[in-house]
């Protein structure tokens, strides 16, 4: 995955995560069942943006750090070539 | 022996260790300002990702939480939602915030804003705007230790001894280590905070309900409106959809802003650690789980106590437990108050000599550092004062001092990342932010939506920093290049 798209899919998880934890996006999983883990559903719901951040945080980081010790990709050979 | 003299045994001992530690790793830091307020730029994964989790959570969280999920309910989600949101951001901005610091020896927030925005006015009202926002924040978690050791031996060490006590300890660190003692004395805090939260978080509801599920169940039958957000006010009125979203956007945005945090991307070895503390920290976000839990399971104990902020140390008392976990209960409470009431302590000093005084005085590194300390101790004992006032509002206070904060976002944030800003720019929006913030702080029967005042704050300041910094002439060309290169 490019280091553009890994940031611009970022971005739009925590959009998505601060419509959906927030009116009105929150509004239809206001709710109290059904249970999860024993956690009312609105608990559980915001807990699982929250845990779902550390997953995507840690994707993004893989593509940021392959591309950091690969170099800036115009002077990656492999692709100088290609021009 | 008494229940209350073992308890103050075990916060006896739990208080040395955090002095011997806190002693022990200031003997690492070189002794100079960059030692005393960034700790040599030196902090690895372990310390950075403690560090920055457990300066989060306060004496707010460990007894506010609990506090606000047994009065309030559902209210009390907005805590958990705000703080992965607010940290994100930082995985770009906290590198960027470091690579600056390096290049031009920034360790105060204020300082890269002055660098760009060359005013002594603006650095100045940063530093002042946040030490506004740091006195409330520090009395409250003074009065937190004092409160818990007061409960919890029985009334025998009162609150003005115990909070003098657990703050002499801090102040002391604080003087002799600086950020060194802070980091390390918040590893070992925070670690022991999260075992104690889970275990009490599990415990309580199985012990008093049979299960988590249980418990919210019968939560569920009895009091539903508890269960239901956007939950209630203090009151026990329902609370507002447009109070509970913007108090979660009003965090989110003033979390980092908080110079205690944002100058821990300067405290950082390298930017991967920066990064891999934001990537970690959301994990330390769900430590409030067992932290709810602990206040719903008091919601249909018979019984209440003197304030909701008090439930946590009252189920301590009522389930019976053994003394020695309600001591090690006792330590946990005051790290969470010790490891954020310290970083407060340490960056207001840090701010208000290195963005105040600085500016108009020449003060060699020796100096300054012999003032910052000297304002660690008058801080400590300005917030003392007021810790033992009890009917001053601080939580009042403290919900407007996010307010404030998080109005040095936008200027921090064109700083760093919009070239066309000016300096009068982020100095009219500032003043048009705060100014709007404390008009609805102080007139909130006005406030449309009933949403916090900061958003309403932030909805000025920004449209005012780029109408300004548009109608204003372009910085100089020489000025962004040195300042970006």
């Amino acid at each position: 995955m490019s280091l553009k798209t890994a940031r611009v899919l970022t971005v739009v998880y925590l959009a998505l995560m601060t419509i959906f934890v927030t009116w009105p996006g929150l509004l239809p999983f206001a709710r109290i069942e059904p249970f999860i883990l024993g956690l009312p559903f609105s608990m559980a719901w915001i807990a699982g943006w929250v845990a779902g951040s550390v997953v995507v945080l840690y994707l993004l980081d893989r593509v940021e750090r392959r591309h950091r010790s690969e170099g800036p990709p115009e002077l990656d050979p492999a692709r100088v070539r290609d021009r | 022996m008494e229940q209350w003299l073992v308890v103050s045994i075990i916060i006896a001992a739990y208080l040395l260790l955090t002095l011997t530690i806190g002693l022990a790793a200031g003997r690492r830091s070189s002794d100079s300002v960059t030692g005393y307020v960034a700790a040599d730029r030196s902090f690895g994964l372990l310390v950075m990702y403690f560090v920055t989790g457990a300066s989060v959570f306060s004496a707010f969280a460990f007894l506010g939480g609990p506090g606000w999920a047994y009065s309030r309910g559902a209210a009390s989600f907005y805590i958990l939602a705000y703080g992965a949101l607010g940290m994100a951001p930082f995985y770009w901005m906290g590198p960027r915030a470091a690579s600056l610091g390096r290049r031009h020896g920034y360790v105060t927030q204020a300082q890269l804003v002055k660098g760009r925005f060359p005013s002594k006015s603006l650095s100045s009202l940063i530093a002042l705007v946040s030490l506004v926002a740091f006195v409330p924040y520090i009395t409250l978690q003074m009065r937190g230790a004092g409160i818990v050791i007061e409960a919890v031996t029985d009334g025998h060490v009162p609150l003005w001894l115990g909070a003098a006590v657990a703050y002499g300890i801090v102040v002391v660190y604080v003087l002799f280590a600086g950020a060194m003692a802070v980091g390390w004395t918040n590893t070992f805090q925070g670690i022991f905070m999260v075992v104690i939260a889970w275990a009490l978080g599990l415990y309580l509801p199985f012990r008093l309900y049979g299960g988590i599920r249980p418990m919210f169940e019968r939560i569920a039958a009895e009091r539903p409106e508890l269960l239901t957000l956007p939950g209630l006010t203090a009151t026990g009125e329902p609370w507002s959809w447009g109070a509970f979203s913007t108090f979660i956007i009003v965090s989110a945005v003033g979390l980092m802003m908080w110079p205690h945090l944002f100058m821990k991307a300067f405290t950082a070895k390298d930017d991967d650690t920066l990064r891999r503390t934001v990537i970690l920290f959301p994990t330390f976000q769900l430590f409030l789980i067992p932290i709810f839990l602990i206040g719903f399971s008091g919601v249909l104990f018979t019984g209440e106590p003197q304030a909701p902020d008090f439930i946590l140390p009252f189920m301590i008392l009522e389930t019976g437990l053994p003394a020695i976990v309600v001591g090690l209960f006792c330590a946990g409470a005051l790290s969470a108050s010790m490891s954020t009431g310290d970083a407060l302590l340490h960056a207001s000093a840090s701010v208000l000599v290195q963005d105040g005084v600085t500016q108009y005085v020449d003060l060699d590194d020796r100096a300054q550092r012999k003032l910052m300390r000297g304002i660690v101790v008058l801080t400590a004992g300005i917030a003392y004062y007021f810790a033992l006032d009890p009917d001053s509002s601080l939580v009042a206070l403290l919900a407007s001092a996010y307010g404030i904060i998080s109005q040095l976002a936008p200027p921090v944030v064109s700083a760093m990342y919009w070239k066309r800003a000016t300096t009068s720019g982020a100095i009219t929006g500032l003043l048009a932010g705060i100014a709007t913030a404390l008009f609805f702080y102080t007139n909130p029967e006005l406030k449309p939506f009933d949403m916090h005042e900061g958003v309403l704050g932030l909805i000025v300041h920004v449209p005012t920093l780029i109408a300004v910094s548009l109608l204003t002439p372009r910085q100089d060309l020489d000025h962004l290049k040195r300042f970006f290169s």
